[in-house]
């Protein structure tokens, strides 16, 4: 049986059907939108290198079908994800009441340390918000997790959303790398000895996250 | 008419404006294509409401739609679903024949606890992984190499069909096939692809990362789908039903060995038109008439030097092919005929299950005998618009 995730960790988008997530990661990574786009049959990714600070990042982006039915194939790509876009669909409440729900499914799957965002996408059809920003505002702030609203259609926030997502993602592996540097220097002693301590987030490189 | 559930009311609404979005059936929200296709995925639910609806099911049930009326749509869906990839579909199902053999008396709340269940899917994910080895050990090993599960490019290739693969000219050719000849055509489709795809060192090397190989997957190069570069390998490829059920068994004991029982029990898989046709209790019915087009019993048989055909039906099906494509030497299946080959016996009236189950209450009223000609004579013409929009 193979791994069903990739060797580098990603970012994965997750949320009700319909609410818009293969929008938002096309408009991401190839800046599209389709008013008409298909249905996501299992799972889908993407990739795209951003710039944080010196390094370039690339990130991989998991695009995965909204319906529970998919459950099976889709949390599995959980696993290896680092971060997560929990996206609903700000003119259709329903894909806001299940978000704890999304939540629970993630966290069981996902390391406990992924970096979560809320997004309540579709902002542009303001006058058929059934999902006040501060309700939803709330609850992230209570849960720990980011928040931002986004439209896919005319792009507002989106690169925000995932740059944040993965500011944040690369803030903590910095964090981490540091942290296992200074632990390796101490017990592998010279073999760490050109490598000081704090170097990996100065230097520009190519990092996979 | 019978309410439905309105969780999938909901969710199949939602999915109705992105079934080819293209095709002139389906372009206008609300038209009638896409209310044909409400129906139809909606009367599955009721007919099945221990499965619900399958987001995969749309684009299935929409490419039946092109080509028939709404009840007999229905119908070759639920053979799709129940015989020819049974179990695709399907979520939590009682371990056992008991709930196929009394929908009924099974409902979702008495649904195991368990994840939720693509078992099916995911066996035929490594039942291709492992023919692929015989068929191109260049594009397994590069896979195998890579760690890429083959849910990731076979999910939506097997649970549609290649209906949103392929161009179109080419789906109509598997389809028909598919229908002749069972699952095997999807098998072997998708290995020609991966074959063509990947199955050289210089196209490996072209792929170094998951991406890159994944990415080839999916937007293969037109030159290996078209149709009769495609349908020319998918016929000469030799994998056969027998090889495909060895390593099905083959692969159902290393799934028991490495994750336990199989969750779901699906009713076992039928190989075709032909294989369905001799599984199916007592005596046959014949087949309703067509309307389109009568001919007299004895008439004789232009074109084809009366094979023996499994029905009337299918004769006068493939004539009308014939007729309208101009190719009397095209081999074995006619679209159409095997379609309704497909519908089996569950196409006559008399064959819509008991009173309590839903499609009678759902099921279109449009579906009429007298809507068909209309219904046919538009197919050539939006099959062949809907070829130029697709490519």
């Amino acid at each position: 049986m193979l791994s069903p995730y990739l060797s580098t960790p990603s970012v994965v988008l997750i949320g009700e059907s319909g609410v818009g997530k293969t929008n938002l990661l096309s408009r991401f990574t190839r800046n599209e939108f389709s008013h008409d786009s298909r249905t996501t049959i299992g799972v889908e990714f993407s990739t795209r290198t951003v710039m944080l600070g010196t390094a370039a990042v690339k990130a991989q982006i998991w695009d995965t079908a909204g319906l529970e039915r998919y459950r099976a194939i889709t949390s599995a790509y959980y696993r290896g994800a680092v971060g997560a876009l929990l996206v609903f669909d700000l003119t259709k409440h329903q894909t806001y009441a299940v978000v704890e729900r999304w939540l629970k499914e993630l966290y069981d799957h996902a390391e406990a340390t992924i970096v979560v965002m809320l997004v309540g996408n579709k902002s542009d059809l303001s006058q058929a918000r059934e999902v006040p920003t501060e309700e939803a505002r709330m609850f992230a702030e209570n849960n720990g997790l980011l928040f931002l609203e986004t439209s896919a259609l005319d792009s507002t926030n989106v690169e925000l959303a995932f740059e944040t997502v993965l500011k944040e993602i690369f803030e903590k592996v910095s964090k981490q790398r540091q942290n296992s540097t200074r632990t390796n220097a101490i017990t592998l002693g010279s073999a760490q000895g050109g490598q000081e301590p704090g170097s990996g987030e100065k230097r520009a490189c190519c990092i996979s996250l | 008419m019978c309410p439905g559930d309105p969780k999938w009311l909901d969710v199949i609404e939602r999915d109705l404006h992105r079934q080819f979005p293209f095709h002139e059936m389906f372009v206008s929200r609300g038209g009638h294509g896409q209310q044909d296709l409400f129906r139809v995925l909606k009367a599955y639910t009721l007919y099945r409401p221990e499965e619900g609806y399958c987001q995969a099911q749309a684009p299935i049930a929409a490419v039946l739609l092109m080509h028939m009326p709404a009840e007999q749509a229905f119908w070759c869906l639920v053979q799709i679903c129940e015989k020819y990839l049974p179990g695709y579909y399907s979520e939590k199902l009682v371990s056992g024949r008991l709930a196929w053999d009394q929908p009924q008396a099974w409902t979702p709340s008495v649904a195991l606890p368990g994840p939720s269940l693509m078992e099916a899917i995911q066996l035929d994910g490594e039942i291709l992984f492992s023919l692929l080895q015989k068929v191109s050990p260049v594009a397994h090993k590069h896979l195998s190499r890579q760690k890429i599960d083959p849910l990731l490019y076979m999910t939506e290739w097997f649970m549609c069909a290649f209906s949103r693969t392929l161009p179109w000219s080419s789906v109509l050719r598997v389809w028909d096939m598919f229908f002749c000849e069972g699952v095997k055509i999807i098998f072997r489709v998708g290995l020609v692809l991966l074959k063509h795809a990947l199955g050289s060192p210089e196209k490996v090397k072209a792929c170094q990362g998951q991406y890159e190989t994944i990415e080839r997957l999916r937007s293969l190069s037109p030159k290996i789908m078209q149709e009769a570069f495609l349908v020319q390998e998918v016929v000469e490829l030799p994998v056969t039903e027998r090889q495909i059920e060895r390593e099905h068994l083959i692969q159902l004991r290393r799934w028991q060995e490495t994750r336990g029982e199989l969750q779901c029990r699906s009713p076992p898989r039928l190989h075709g038109a032909k294989a369905i046709l001799d599984a199916e209790p007592g005596p046959r019915p014949t087949l309703q008439p067509s309307p389109s087009i009568r001919l007299p019993p004895d008439a004789p048989f232009p074109g084809s030097k009366a094979k023996s055909k499994p029905s009337k039906q299918a004769q006068k099906e493939q004539q009308k092919q014939t007729k309208a494509r101009g190719q009397p030497e095209e081999p074995p299946a006619p679209d159409q005929a095997m379609v309704e080959a497909a519908a089996g016996d569950a196409y006559p009236p008399q064959h819509v299950p008991p009173k309590d189950s839903a499609p009678q209450a759902s099921a279109p009223q449009d579906s009429a005998p007298q809507v068909s000609d209309h219904h046919r004579s538009q197919e050539s013409l939006t099959s062949q618009e809907s070829e130029d929009t697709y490519l």
